[in-house]
């Protein structure tokens, strides 16, 4: 039995433990906010914060993150740092296809929580392992840095 | 088929498992996760048994030696390696620029060096200060050096028993170091090349010198001979030696694809690097 904390929740799964996150995420657990892009981590569709830490969950499997606490999309947005961030990407028109968007605000967030004050590089750096087919990343860098001004204080 | 997997707590639990059944340590996944796959929402297939050994808090860590070497246990991360200053610069540097920053909170130095890829990233810098593997099993420790320890692509000298626990890096002096990774693009880059250098001068002589490439062949290459080229000889002498040392290089390295690119690059990297020690008033990190 595998129990770990899922959105704040305590969760557990009994499947086998080779299972990758993200399929436990979607199929057992319902949260399809996370994206599968390419199943390599390298396109960071799949991110999720394991304990506070950015980690694509298409690598990882399940059995790797018993104790561990796992925040998704769906946990992010009812926080007031996942509403800022969610308000300023929708605000900046960040978002085309939204296909990478949990993602990048997963990787956002990632950022926020380790420094709350990001210059133009930090951000670029922070979401380099998000791949983005749509905006060109100026909006979503711009989003980004806009919800660590407008949100001062959260992070 | 019904796939054994174990989740070991403790590193006395892995070493009984490993014994017993030979199962594989799996720790970050970010290797084995993509070479198992099977497909989007189906479970990766092992062709062994596999232990997940992400939870033993026995393999993480980095603790500095009384001697001025380094230890740095099987599960620590790229991220962890890139922020702690006792670590020697190549191997920071290789750590901070592996993947991206999701790759780079999951991978392990233990399943980097246990992979034995020849693109990966660390074994590189470690080869070149002359690390070596701490290897535990329930009949005690091994240590070997790191350069004896991975045989070929893919190939290491892991007993079936064995579980890596850690590498140590020794305390190497050094004057100016170089570390380059090239790659496609600055994040989420395969090395197609790179390269660490490290001279050492005192009194105007040159009391060590080393190059390790990567990428450059089945493993990590060094080439003791070419080193000893520059060994013991006036910095002013270098420059005329260069030609030697980069003919020298060029004999070691024996790229599979792209040999006369990985051959040029590597070369232009070196005389880059020599020449820059040459002229570098004091000790620095050649760029």
């Amino acid at each position: 039995m595998i129990e770990f904390v899922l959105n704040g929740r305590q969760v557990r799964f009994s499947g086998n433990p080779l299972t990758r996150l993200i399929d436990v995420l979607r199929e057992d657990f319902g949260l399809t906010g996370t994206k599968e892009g390419c199943g390599e981590g390298e396109c960071g569709a799949c991110s999720v914060l394991r304990n506070g830490k950015l980690t694509t969950s298409c690598l990882i499997p399940v059995g790797a993150v018993c104790g561990d606490e796992i925040v998704t999309i769906e946990g992010l947005r009812e926080t007031e740092q996942g509403k800022c961030l969610i308000d300023c990407f929708a605000e900046a028109g960040a978002v085309q296809c939204g296909f990478c968007i949990p993602g990048m605000v997963m990787a956002a967030q990632a950022l926020l929580l380790c420094n709350s004050h990001p210059d133009e590089d930090d951000v670029r750096l922070a979401i380099s392992g998000n791949i983005c087919r749509c905006t060109g990343y100026d909006l979503i860098v711009d989003a980004i840095i806009m919800a660590s001004e407008k949100g001062a204080g959260l992070w | 088929m019904v796939e054994k997997c174990f989740i070991p707590t403790s590193l006395a639990e892995a070493l009984e498992i490993r014994k017993e059944t030979k199962a594989r340590p799996l720790a970050g996944g970010t290797d084995l996760m993509v070479q198992y796959k099977q497909g989007q929402g189906i479970t990766p297939v092992f062709p062994w048994p596999v232990m997940i050994i992400s939870s033993i808090g026995e393999l993480r860590g980095i603790e500095k030696g009384e001697d001025g070497s380094v230890l740095i246990r099987a599960l620590t991360t790229p991220y962890e390696i890139a922020n702690c200053q006792d670590v020697p610069y190549p191997v920071r540097e290789a750590a901070s620029r592996m993947g991206a920053v999701a790759l780079r909170n999951s991978a392990t130095i233990g399943g980097n060096i246990g992979n034995a890829s020849p693109k990966g990233d660390l074994p590189q810098p470690l080869i070149l200060l002359d690390a070596t593997v701490v290897l535990k099993s329930l009949d005690g420790d091994r240590e070997v050096l790191l350069d004896d320890f991975i045989l070929g692509s893919k190939k290491t000298d892991l007993r079936d028993d064995e579980i890596i626990y850690a590498v140590r890096i020794p305390k190497v002096e050094y004057t100016h170091v170089f570390y380059r990774k090239i790659g496609t693009r600055r994040a989420n880059a395969i090395s197609k090349l790179s390269l660490s250098c490290l001279i050492r001068v005192e009194d105007g002589a040159v009391t060590d010198f080393r190059a390790s490439s990567g990428a450059a062949g089945p493993k990590v290459i060094r080439s003791r001979e070419t080193e000893a080229i520059l060994k013991g000889r006036r910095l002013e002498d270098v420059k005329s030696l260069i030609p030697e040392v980069l003919d020298g290089w060029n004999r070691a390295i024996s790229p599979h694809a792209m040999p006369e690119y990985r051959r040029n690059t590597t070369r232009r990297m070196l005389e880059h690097f020599l020449l820059e020690s040459v002229s570098a008033s004091s000790e620095c990190i050649i760029h």
